[in-house]
């Protein structure tokens, strides 16, 4: 049998390898964090007439101080008339019935998160009397930045040195709700667009409720024989009206025309959401045919 | 008598190991309670992060610079959350960029194709984005996802700098702002 051939590791050797390792461990540990940015949670703050406070929770996990500032903006999800979902943030001239942007409060407003540290963000409703049934929006804006900047000098005294703050926010929703809720989503239309690889579904929603209807959009590409050729599902929030597309890529395969859609939309399985911030609606489904 | 002093290298690379799984035992408990603080389903925080400036470096007087998208030196934000998630996306870009005085200021602009989006683990600028490539920063494109795979995606912003002439050398600053919300709570 032949005996393997084996450098000899000598004791200086092994302490370097010790070393070595040590730092590897430590470098990792530090390198994960170094840019990070301030982490937001959780993501949806939920108020209600009978607990009008709440909180939220700023983390900056970097090696560096975090200067944030909290604000209010209204911004719920709308689309265009091809499903495109985009968020519009307004500051000002809110004529919305459900803007609940000028009464609740934020304390602080202003900090200065310390490397590794985390602060709470304390939120009061101050609800005007009178106030209907349902359920009143506003985004909280959580804006960051280096708590330390430096600018750049130029070298040379003809020279022109540049520096941009790259700043970020995450727009939280903040709900309040208040009386009796109800959940309560209707197809008002539907819209099928076949492309070579793939078809678009496209459907616009109604809010029938007092509340934002959150839930899980499906759909499946279904040969003659219903056999499943594709499918693909998206989340759902409908505050209002909203059109929301999803994409279904047409598979090769043994499969039989006329193909046709199974649409089916429901709010149970939102597992990223806790069940006591649901309110429960009704589920949806229909079946589109395809026109080729 | 000196070696049962002296601990193994076997021991050693043990203790190594266990310190190791102690440390990602630790970082698995500090998410949790970054995640929520009194709930277990909750969505994963969405988490934006400055990757990297756009840095146009050293610029003379009247010799315009552009960095592209494709750049090492262009900027990058980068998004985690929720895998699959979808985001909704929008850049506040200046237009001029001033001194610390605000005695002088200098153009900034950015074209219609200055912004790439890659939902891969990916923040490379100069690796071709998977996603979005050439697109409007001033208008992204809806549709972003976090990353399936990767809980993560990028956004890589390039621009120009125009120096006028007679530009007051110095230092020029400017804010880039990005907002980012999930649209699907």
């Amino acid at each position: 049998m032949k005996k393997k051939n084996r450098i000899p590791i000598s004791e200086k050797s092994h302490n370097s390898l010790w070393g070595f390792f040590v730092f590897l461990l430590m470098f990792a540990a530090s390198v994960s964090q170094v840019t990070a940015g301030v982490l937001v949670a959780p993501s949806v703050i939920v108020l209600n007439d009978r607990s009008k406070t709440g909180r939220m929770n700023l983390q900056n996990p970097s090696n560096s101080p975090k200067e944030v500032s909290i604000s209010f903006s209204y911004g719920i999800p709308e689309s265009d008339s091809l499903g495109n979902v985009s968020i519009f943030l307004r500051d000002t001239a809110i004529t919305y019935p459900n803007s609940s942007l000028g009464w609740i409060k934020a304390f602080p407003r202003k900090l200065i998160i310390p490397p590794n540290g985390s602060q709470v963000v304390r939120f009061i409703a101050r609800p005007p009397k009178g106030l209907e049934d349902g359920e009143y929006w506003v985004r909280v804006v959580v804006e960051s930045q280096e708590g330390i900047t430096s600018i750049p000098t130029a070298t040379d005294e003809e020279q022109i040195t540049t520096k941009l703050n790259m700043i970020m926010r995450t727009a939280i929703m903040l709900k309040y709700r208040t009386g009796e809720l109800i959940a309560a989503l209707e197809i008002k239309g539907s819209e099928l667009i076949v492309k070579d690889e793939s078809v678009d579904v496209i459907v616009d929603f109604g809010n029938k409720g007092n509340v934002s209807y959150v839930g899980l959009f499906e759909c499946r590409l279904l040969d003659a024989d219903n056999k499943e050729i594709s499918k693909n599902h998206i989340q759902l929030a409908v505050y209002r009206d909203l059109k929301r597309k999803v994409s279904l890529p047409i598979k090769a395969g043994n499969f039989k025309r006329p193909y046709s859609v199974a649409v089916s939309v429901t709010n149970k399985g939102r597992n990223d959401i806790p069940t006591n911030e649901m309110i429960f609606g009704n589920d949806l489904s229909t079946l589109l045919s395809l026109n080729e | 008598m000196d070696s049962k002093r002296k601990m193994p290298f076997v021991w050693k690379i043990l203790v190594l190991l266990l310190s190791m799984s102690f440390l990602i035992v630790g970082s698995v408990a500090a998410q949790d309670v970054a995640v929520g603080q009194a709930t277990a389903t909750v969505q994963t925080p969405l988490t934006v992060t400055a990757t990297a400036a756009l840095a146009f470096g050293t610029i003379f007087q009247g010799v315009p610079l552009s960095v592209a998208e494709t750049n090492t030196a262009a900027g990058i934000f980068t998004m985690t959350g929720q895998a699959g998630a979808g985001i909704s996306l929008f850049l506040q870009l200046p237009e001029y960029m001033s001194t610390a005085s605000g005695d002088d200021r200098m153009v900034i602009s950015f074209s219609t194709t200055d912004c790439a989006i890659d939902t891969t683990s990916n923040v490379d600028p100069t690796v071709a984005a998977t996603g979005w490539t050439d697109q409007n920063p001033f208008s992204l494109p809806s549709g972003v996802i976090i990353g399936g795979t990767s809980t993560q995606t990028a956004l890589f912003l390039g621009g120009q700098v125009r120096p006028s002439v007679d530009q007051t050398a110095g230092a020029y600053t400017a804010d880039i702002i990005l907002t980012v919300a999930y649209n699907g709570t």
